[in-house]
């Protein structure tokens, strides 16, 4: 390979990477509050995308409940990129106090929690479907005004090519990070998460509202998984219902990865996983995939907490 | 001609709920992926069914007995398919369109074969498909026609082509075929096969398949995937700055890609066994259908279900002109002596379908005369488009 | 009646056989369970043992003569050398993996999972992307797969009954209980958590065999993390602290789309209802295993569950019963 093919798939592995990154951000976060894996994630941030592209004025196909309706007014993308996002947040605390609260008061464990979040999961997906169809659905490409499709930043001869909205993502990704880092570390919000995140129940013997903290959280989770769907369907395009579960697998192995509940891991352990797809060589892309898995697995084996996750204590 | 069509039209809505009372309709069953990720496919099969079972029905069925299609969803999986098919033969159908996977047809199909069903495969193209038995034939041809069609139309319109890469999606039966007969055309002609680069059919993004290829400076790109993931691929392509021809495969044969790839779709190269723009009657009058009812031109796989769905009503109103339907309920064994002279009749006839005249070999074997190859021409909005014909 | 029972049996035969195939599956995922093991790794094993015998029967096999079933002997012999390469495999995979914990070993074992299938989509002997087809059939209809999976489903019920309560049964309850402790009273974690697994590897091998032939064919959709998942599902939904729960909730989940599918069929349903429950089915299944876990938060099946229906206790349960017999000093 060379340098600047080397190069060039550096940016590609971190372009890919961000967009990992940026489906685990939400997941993550309740994680690291709540310990649980929420499978439906995947299918919030597939909501974020579909009611962005609502809140745009656009209209749906010829398929399933909703065939050819749309709002009687169009919003430009940003503002309806923030509304899909609101949206999806509110989707997201639905979830919460319609199947995750109960489940809290009666005691399931950890696992019926991800059990009854992929169930949620099937039923969003196939919601979706019956609402508008399978088809794709894409934001016109003039969404992002009038930048260019991609960025050149090396020169003519030798060429470092990034797509502009995957530099988009890459820096939404990080402010999400930032605003995040900056909300768990330095508000009094953050401080009583975290005391909720260490023991619910001594939180709450403390005087904090844990339910409306968790609500919060779920909120939060909802609404940057929200804008994370639709930046990524304006990539990609929205690719139908299954759209943010195929995200689900990947999305699992980078917050494991990363470390669990650790929100700068979130980011990290993507980055790891597109550099090492990114890095495979082109003559044995066939197995570029099982190459980013066996990765994972040696990576787990030496580092069994994840890259940026503490070492459990085990206590007698 | 169109006044005297609609009069008939018009009798035969009148007389065809008369008739209908004394005899049941006619069940055919139409088992295909109604829900999960391959969704979108099943989607346009049961468009093109439905329409296809309300066109023949207003045309008096089978010589004024009804038809009624039965839907039942096969889901992505094999088991799916068998618990559909299952449902199906329990319910009397007198034949079966469907699975839309290969693999679900492996699966499935000898179920049928057992049963005694005939079986027409709407969009199974893997190689062995009707072998499984006598019972199953397929509407959908095997890609190897095309793909050195498409190959010809891109070296007329650039002799300069010298290198080629190859892209495909290796966890989709039919890409993983089509792309064979494309890498064996390209060597044939004697251009240079400079990479092979593969992908899944649920990634969305191809940046390092795209690098490696461009590094060598390719002149044509040939890709064998679906919708979502070949529009992604030849969005991707351009943005990367790549500027040679694009050849897509059967797959890519589908007005779903336009929003995917939008104004960057423009000029891709389409190896079609379905073209819109055929000019048989049978064909504009499903165009026209379909456009009503879904506001865009008919994909291959909307067209394949229909011709599905003709060649059963075609082949059961020429039984019942030959030795009538009704003939069947003196035999001790009325649905299933119905069903195999079916067979018998489908394998034997030939149907002027909007994919053009077809016919099937004793294997069932679809004989497929017209393939074709267009080119995508993207409108100004850069949302819609039009296959346009070359080849 | 026959007439009814034969229909019956014609269309839900192989829905019958293919729920016994899930409450095996399911027992495969709650072996390493009972260790207190989330291992995801079954379909992987489940996989590779359909691999071994779709290749045994259609390329080493001899062609069958037209209108001759496939022997079961060598069907038997097919499950055998599944058996023996899952086991192997597990062995090789377990041992390092083992030693993470928790959410981390249902990663590495997803990774296996992925690994083998993009392995099986590239390889040549397992046919790629199609796969493998024309397996050939030991039977002639799928119900008689029951001749099969029934007695390798009371064989496992048997098994999981006494394991439970035997010696290595309580080693693994008391892995998964508290390790350390277990650790300190003298039990090898590692040697009872990799047997766990590889007899949960054993298990799947030897239902994918067996399941090869019964769907005609096989392919790399077989083993992926959505089945997993699913397989996941099934034991929780079913109740992880007793067998009987992998078993219950492996048959119900396996039977509820198809339920489903059937209820849509009644006759004389308002038509917005049949439409909704024809095109809505798997949003009525979503939310049924939501609400499953809501309803039944420890599972379906609970250890509590099955003590109404238990002869009077034996020695299983030590904490209320054995009077003391050992004078005190």
């Amino acid at each position: 390979m060379n340098i600047a093919l080397f190069f060039q798939q550096i940016a590609n592995g971190l372009a890919i990477g961000s967009v990992y990154a940026i489906f685990a951000l939400g997941y993550t976060l309740i994680f690291s509050i709540l310990g649980i894996i929420n499978f439906a994630h995947g299918a919030v941030f597939t909501l974020g995308a579909y009611f962005t592209y609502t809140f745009m004025g656009l209209a749906f196909g010829f398929n399933g409940l909703l065939a050819q309706q749309k709002l009687p007014f169009g919003l430009p993308f940003p503002i309806a990129l923030v509304l899909g996002g609101l949206a999806a947040g509110a989707i997201g605390v639905l979830i919460e106090r319609a199947f995750f609260r109960p489940l809290r008061m009666r005691g399931g464990d950890s696992l019926l929690t991800l059990v009854s979040s992929l169930g949620i999961a099937v039923a969003i997906v196939n919601i979706i479907q019956y609402l508008v169809g399978a088809e794709a659905y894409a934001y016109p490409m003039s969404a992002l005004g009038g930048l260019p499709p991609s960025v050149n930043f090396g020169t003519p001869e030798s060429p470092l090519i990034v797509r502009t909205v995957q530099i988009v993502i890459f820096a939404v990704s990080m402010i999400i990070l930032a605003g995040l880092t900056y909300l768990i570390n330095a508000t009094r919000t953050g401080k009583a998460l975290r005391a909720v995140a260490e023991d619910a129940t001594t939180a709450s013997l403390l005087g904090i509202n844990t339910d409306r903290l968790i609500m919060f959280t779920f909120f939060l989770s909802g609404f940057v998984g929200g804008i994370a769907g639709t930046l990524v369907g304006l990539s990609v395009t929205v690719t139908g219902p299954y759209f943010g579960i195929a995200f689900g697998l990947k999305g699992l192995a980078v917050i494991v990865l990363g470390g669990l509940g650790s929100i700068p891991g979130a980011v990290i352990g993507g980055l790891v996983i597109g550099l090492a797809e990114a890095l495979v060589p082109s003559q044995s892309s066939a197995l570029k995939e099982a190459v980013a898995f066996a990765i994972l697995f040696v990576i787990l084996l030496v580092r069994p907490q994840g890259i940026m996750g503490r070492v459990q204590v085990q206590k007698v | 001609m169109k006044r005297w069509f609609m009069l008939l039209l018009a009798l035969v809505v009148l007389v065809a709920p008369i008739l209908a009372q004394d005899a049941p309709p006619i069940k055919i069953g139409v088992a295909v992926a109604q829900t999960s990720n391959v969704a979108l496919l099943g989607q346009e099969q049961v468009i093109g069914a439905q329409i296809a079972g309300d066109y023949f029905n207003e045309r008096g069925g089978i010589n004024g007995r009804p038809i009624e299609l039965v839907f039942q969803d096969t889901a992505g999986d094999e088991a799916g398919a068998i618990n559909a098919f299952q449902t199906l033969i329990s319910e009397g159908v007198v034949g079966i369109l469907g699975p839309t996977l290969s693999q679900q047809a492996f699966s499935a199909d000898p179920i049928a074969e057992q049963a005694g069903v005939p079986i027409i495969a709407p969009s199974n193209t893997a190689r062995g498909v009707p072998q499984i038995g006598w019972f199953i034939s397929r509407i959908s041809a095997p890609v190897a026609v095309v793909a050195p069609n498409a190959v010809q139309a891109a070296l007329e319109l650039d002799p300069n082509i010298k290198d080629v890469a190859v892209f495909f999606a290796q966890n989709d039966a039919f890409a993983s075929s089509e792309t064979q007969t494309f890498q064996s055309t390209v060597t044939d002609a004697g251009l240079n096969l400079a990479t092979v680069q593969t992908f899944q059919t649920t990634d969305t993004d191809f940046s390092s398949q795209v690098t490696n290829a461009l590094a060598l400076n390719p002149q044509l790109a040939i890709i064998s995937g679906l919708a979502a993931d070949g529009g992604n691929l030849v969005r991707q392509l351009r943005e990367f700055g790549y500027t040679g021809l694009i050849i897509g495969g059967n797959g890519l044969n589908t007005a779903n890609i336009f929003p995917v790839c939008q104004a960057l779709c423009d000029g891709i190269i389409i190896a079609q066994a379905y073209s819109y723009e055929a000019d048989s009657e049978i064909n504009q009058t499903f165009r026209t259908i379909y456009k009503e009812a879904q506001g865009k031109e008919p994909p291959q796989f909307s067209a394949q279900a229909f011709a599905g769905i003709q060649v059963f009503v075609e082949a059961l109103t020429e039984l019942d002109n030959t030795v009538g339907l009704a003939s069947f309920d003196e035999t001790s064994d009325p649905l299933g002596q119905l069903r195999h002279h079916l067979n018998a009749q489908i394998l034997y006839g030939s149907y002027d379908t909007p994919l053009g005249a077809v016919s099937f070999l004793p294997t069932g074997e679809i004989v497929q005369e017209q393939f074709y190859v267009a080119q995508i021409k993207m409108n100004e909005d850069g949302q819609t488009g039009s296959f346009i014909f070359i080849r | 009646m026959i007439e009814f029972l034969t229909n019956f049996l014609s269309t839900y035969g192989f829905l019958i056989v293919s729920m016994t195939f899930s409450a095996m599956l399911a027992l495969s995922l709650y072996l390493p369970l009972m260790t207190g093991q989330l291992s995801l790794a079954s379909p992987g094993f489940y996989a590779l043992g359909g691999y071994i015998a779709a290749w045994m029967s259609t390329e080493l096999y001899p062609p069958l003569a037209t209108g001759t079933t496939f022997p079961i002997p060598s069907l038997f012999v097919e499950m055998l050398i599944a058996a023996v390469a899952c086991a192997i495999l597990a062995l090789l995979v377990g041992v390092p993996a083992l030693r993470l914990r928790g959410i981390y070993l249902a990663l590495a074992t997803i990774a296996f999972v992925e690994v083998l299938r993009v392995l099986s989509l590239n390889l040549d002997v397992t046919g790629k992307a199609i796969g493998i087809f024309n397996i050939p059939q030991p039977f002639v209809t799928k119900i008689e797969y029951l001749y099969i999976s029934l007695p390798m489903l009371i064989v496992c019920i048997i098994f999981m009954y006494r394991l439970e309560r035997s010696r290595v049964g309580r080693a693994f309850r008391a892995l998964r209980e508290d390790e350390l402790a277990a650790t300190a009273m003298g039990i090898n974690p590692t040697y009872y958590k990799v047997l766990a697994f590889m007899m949960g590897a054993i298990l799947a091998g030897m239902v994918g065999a067996v399941s090869a032939h019964f769907l005609n064919t096989w392919n790399a959709r077989q083993g992926t993390f959505d089945l997993s998942i699913l397989v996941l599902a099934y034991v929780i939904i079913g109740g992880s602290r007793t067998f009987w729960g992998s078993i219950v909730g492996g048959m119900l989940l396996t039977a509820l789309p198809e339920v489903l599918r059937a209820v849509a069929g009644i006759q004389g349903l308002p038509p917005f209802l049949t439409g909704f429950l024809t095109e809505g089915r798997l949003i009525i299944y979503g939310f049924l295993i939501a609400l499953g876990t809501l309803f039944f938060p420890q599972g379906l099946i609970t250890p509590e569950f099955l003590r109404r229906f238990a002869r009077p206790p034996k020695a299983s349960t030590p904490t209320k019963s054995k009077p003391l017999q050992t004078p005190s000093t």
